[in-house]
């Protein structure tokens, strides 16, 4: 594996309940590079994902990270407790970024008057909001996303794929389903049949 | 690790009810405990150790039920299992906050209906580390039936625990008659600080790689 390889997917197949969902999938991973997963509904995509972030276990083939490479995650489940203020939440996180960063970040999603709220008096779309602060605030060098823009509107998709862009300016790298385009540039993975 | 512990204690901290409901089921039990039989008989002070011990695993019980449901369900689990952080060391933590919040003030509580109920001082000697460590075995084994059945209710969990308590009630009772008689009780109790010290290391291990396991 090069210095700037990030994963090394070799040869990967995958089956549930003796029904194959793909088979034989090869791709690489580089620093900076991004990586959009296509398919359709339960083609496996999900599942790839989990693949590839080791919880779940391969029917063949290898699956190899750089040593350096951590992951951050965010699939259906928003990681976000119900009970806490969007502060808590964030507290409860440990973002390494500075208060005036989340401030902005916050404003720019439009929940820098929600900070107060419980998290579960929150809309679906602005739990969605608050879960991607915590992906973008974070370092971790590898961000992998499940359907990222699910309940979102036509105004924060732009908005968070200007974030998506300026993460791979930063040189991280990231991995992500989704069946709404995303304007970033990236390679495409597509399993099953589109 | 220090960062784990602050983070745990931060969300117990906000969940009032899941630390301070089972704390006042205990305070519960043992005042109306005294009140349903007669206050002068000598019954109550050889049975109400017996008390202690059965409200203080009922309370352990309740107040692990959901130890790491929330996290399931909201997906903490699932990106612990990512990131870089150890799973164990989480599991460790939260079973240790759980004791710190619950186990030590019935064991502190447990204590003082003790001393109340025998007229003796000295029974903080018996019911301090007995309760003490018994809490923090209890939690230990509720947190590892409540991960068996992480998904199918908590009812479940504490049935396949239950056994695993079982030497551990004859051991505190065996405390009791002892002092009773003046025996001496030290090596029973270390005998309790040993299993605790080997439950301490391998339950959360064990516990991290079920989780683990449901995950997958």
């Amino acid at each position: 594996m090069s210095h700037s390889a990030m994963l090394e997917v070799k040869n990967v197949s995958f089956s549930i309940n003796q029904n194959r969902l793909f088979q034989n999938l090869s791709f690489n991973l580089s620093e900076g590079e991004a990586i959009h997963i296509k398919g359709t509904n339960g083609s496996g995509k999900s599942s790839l994902l989990r693949i590839l972030l080791g919880i779940s276990s391969a029917s063949k083939g290898d699956v190899i990270w750089n040593a350096a490479a951590d992951k951050i995650f965010l699939g259906h489940k928003n990681v976000l407790k119900n009970y806490l203020t969007v502060a808590d939440n964030l507290h409860l996180h440990g973002l390494n970024a500075t208060h005036s960063e989340v401030k902005s970040m916050l404003q720019e999603l439009n929940l820098h008057n929600k900070t107060d709220l419980l998290v579960g008096n929150l809309s679906y779309g602005q739990q969605k909001k608050l879960a991607l602060v915590r992906i973008f605030l974070n370092t971790s060098k590898v961000i992998i996303l499940d359907e990222p823009c699910v309940g979102l509107d036509d105004q924060t998709r732009v908005l968070i794929t200007s974030f998506l862009s300026s993460e791979l300016d930063k040189n991280k790298s990231i991995i992500f389903t989704s069946h709404i385009p995303l304007e970033i540039p990236s390679s495409e993975v597509v399993i099953g049949r589109l | 690790m220090f960062i784990l512990f602050k983070l745990e204690l931060f969300k117990l901290r906000k969940k009032l009810r899941a630390w301070l409901g089972p704390i006042l089921v205990f305070l519960l039990i043992t005042i109306s405990f005294p009140l349903t039989v007669e206050l002068a008989s000598d019954d109550l002070k050889n049975v109400f150790y017996s008390v202690l011990w059965i409200a203080s695993l009922l309370t352990v019980m309740v107040s692990v039920e959901g130890i790491f449901l929330e996290d399931y369900e909201d997906g903490t689990l699932e990106n612990f299992s990512v990131s870089n952080d150890s799973l164990f060391a989480m599991v460790f933590m939260k079973i240790f906050i759980y004791w710190l919040l619950i186990g030590v003030p019935i064991s502190l509580l447990g204590t003082f209906f003790s001393i109340s109920m025998s007229g003796q001082i000295s029974s903080i000697n018996i019911a301090l580390p007995s309760m003490l460590i018994s809490t923090y075995i209890f939690i230990n084994l509720f947190s590892l039936g409540n991960s068996l059945s992480l998904n199918k209710g908590s009812v479940l969990g504490a049935l396949i625990t239950m056994p695993l308590l079982f030497p551990i009630l004859i051991l505190l009772g065996k405390i009791v008659l002892n002092a009773g008689f003046g025996f001496e009780i030290s090596n029973l109790l270390l005998l309790m600080l040993g299993v605790l010290l080997l439950i301490i290391v391998c339950i959360p291990f064990i516990i991290s790689f079920i989780i683990r396991t449901h995950l997958e």
